[in-house]
């Protein structure tokens, strides 16, 4: 196996067709969410023209939008959240040796062997207990959590490339704690708030269990509870609108992977690493 | 006060709202978790301490001892046949195909599809007068076709299979990644030892993987005993008990039954199971790891 010899065609060959098996669920999703309900009981028939009702039926029975923005703001919220509250835990957590910050650093390390089923079945009853219950607050808050051990650590290993004499000659210019933060600190963190992003939108947003068990009022709903209610709920046969809500749903990550993809290899590398 | 006294308060304060949001949606609720595990709690009345009558429950629970049988199968599928695929697909995607962005984007692809979309597509190939079968019979003939999903025999092997075209990309990517890092002179230098094929891999690419392989490990056991999502919307544990997992398990005692301290009871042993893996994951990790 020599290192700069072209593999062979024939093991390229019976790698794609292992990749088009692999697309073809894919494929088979976006066709069946264009296709005629009379050539939707010949599932190898592929659609004549492009069929559009499934679409129009999802807006118009589902109201994807409430759920696509009941998504949008849990996700950002989620991941806005962390990011500055774990960057600034980050932050310190690298740079304070005393027994308080230790200790803290035990604490969060427990988080990342503790798994989020083992706080599930108390949180339910604290949400109702505290009213937060059916709020988007809630899974935000959850989530955040559920991040603050893994995304401090990450900043905790970023902040440490960070010299400490840019922060000693802020102090002597007269830069405030929250301003030399803020303005010099964590722009210079970017990286890894960009790996954080990268790595966990994806967790969010397609997460189907913490909406199912914290979410019952169906105007807070996220898509991937309302895909499954809208399928559960439909007693026809007919899944063409529920295909369509599933593509839908899928192709914004689509679009951000397309956009994300060269990060994303790096980003999986230093979150496992840490993790 | 002093300016480091000061700093030091400072610095509290930055880790305030961390500490508290963990504390409190994270950590406390692990601890409430330990304590309903040893009582009696439909999650109205009162908790009433039964002692350890929850855990000994567990072992004669149809649902939950499938569950366990299953996400043991599902460990120890996982370790032996999709660990190995992984790494052969990260192996065959290192190469310098004309496809390779292809072929790299076409894997790693279903990682990003929800797991509620992926059993929507599948539970409709998978039917019994679905793509699949409809296939098979004008394949190989009608004797061929099952009931995939639907039969006790077929359901949890088939979600085993659906696992893998959702996660196998994923553990490739770390092996791939794993393998960029290795530096080509190495290769080089075993090249002019004349170390080839089979015994290259053996002495040079597989000691140089070992962080991946310790990352992929704990990433597939803690993945297969936290299935949930793919039993729960395609077969709902069944037919019978046989496609149950213990997270599946733990979910119905809980949400469905209201019996919350069995519930925990069950939540508590599998956070037992992925505690221990995860110890012996870091302390493997710890020993070889470079402080970056």
């Amino acid at each position: 196996m020599g290192l700069n010899k072209r593999p062979s065609l024939l093991l390229e060959g019976v790698l794609l067709l292992f990749a088009l098996a692999f697309l073809f669920p894919v494929v088979f999703l976006l066709e069946m969410s264009f296709k005629e309900p009379r050539y939707f009981f010949k599932p190898y028939a592929l659609p004549h023209s492009l069929y559009f009702d499934y679409y129009r039926a999802a807006f118009r029975d589902m109201d994807f939008f409430r759920g696509l923005s009941n998504t949008v703001l849990i996700t950002a919220g989620a991941l806005l959240l962390t990011i500055i509250v774990a960057s600034m835990a980050g932050y310190v957590l690298s740079r304070r040796t005393e027994r308080l910050f230790r200790f803290a650093y035990l604490f969060f390390l427990s988080g990342m062997v503790i798994p989020g089923v083992g706080s599930l079945i108390p949180l339910f009853r604290m949400a109702v207990d505290i009213h937060l219950m059916n709020t988007r607050t809630l899974l935000v808050l959850i989530y955040t959590a559920g991040f603050i051990p893994f995304a401090s650590f990450l900043y905790a290993a970023f902040t440490k490339s960070i010299p400490r004499e840019l922060e000693e000659s802020a102090n002597l210019d007269g830069c405030g704690p929250m301003r030399l933060y803020w303005m010099i600190i964590f722009p210079l963190l970017l990286p890894a708030t960009g790996t954080f992003i990268v790595t966990n939108v994806y967790g969010v947003w397609n997460d189907f269990l913490t909406p199912l068990i914290f979410l019952n009022n169906p105007a807070r709903m996220t898509l991937m509870p309302q895909i499954v209610q809208f399928m559960f709920n439909k007693q026809s046969v007919n899944y063409g609108p529920v295909f369509a809500v599933s593509v839908l749903a899928v192709v914004p990550l689509i679009v951000l992977f397309a956009f994300t993809q060269k990060y994303m290899l790096r980003g999986l590398t230093a979150g496992a690493v840490k993790g | 006060m002093s300016l480091s006294r000061k700093q030091y308060w400072i610095a509290c304060l930055f880790l305030l709202p961390a500490f508290v949001i963990f504390g409190m949606f994270f950590f406390y609720p692990f601890l409430q978790s330990i304590y309903y595990s040893f009582t009696e709690w439909n999650g109205v009345k009162t908790p009433r301490y039964v002692g350890l009558s929850n855990y000994r429950y567990l072992f004669q629970d149809v649902q939950m001892l499938d569950g366990m049988k299953n996400t043991l199968k599902m460990v120890v599928f996982g370790l032996l046949v999709q660990n190995p695929l992984a790494l052969l697909l990260a192996v065959l995607l290192n190469k310098k195909f004309r496809t390779r962005g292809f072929l790299r984007t076409s894997f790693y692809l279903p990682v990003i599809i929800s797991l509620v979309v992926t059993s929507v597509v599948w539970g409709e190939i998978l039917k019994f007068d679905g793509f699949a079968n409809g296939i098979l019979t004008r394949i190989i003939g009608e004797a061929n076709v099952q009931d995939w999903l639907g039969t006790v025999y077929t359901s949890f092997p088939t979600i085993i299979l659906l696992t893998q075209w959702q996660a196998i990309g994923y553990c490739a990517v770390i092996y791939l990644a794993g393998l960029q890092a290795i530096p080509t002179d190495i290769y080089e230098a075993a090249d002019i030892e004349g170390a080839k094929g089979i015994a290259l891999f053996r002495h040079v690419t597989f000691p140089m993987l070992m962080p991946s392989f310790t990352i992929v490990l704990f990433l597939t056991i803690v993945g297969a005993l936290r299935l949930f999502d793919l039993p729960f919307l395609l077969t709902n544990g069944g037919p019978g008990s046989s496609s149950y997992t213990i997270f599946l398990a733990v979910y119905n005692a809980a949400f469905k039954n209201q019996s919350y301290g069995y519930a925990t009871a069950g939540s508590i042993v599998l956070t037992v199971f992925i505690i221990a893996v995860t110890v012996i994951q870091l302390s493997i990790t710890r020993r070889r790891e470079v402080e970056l």
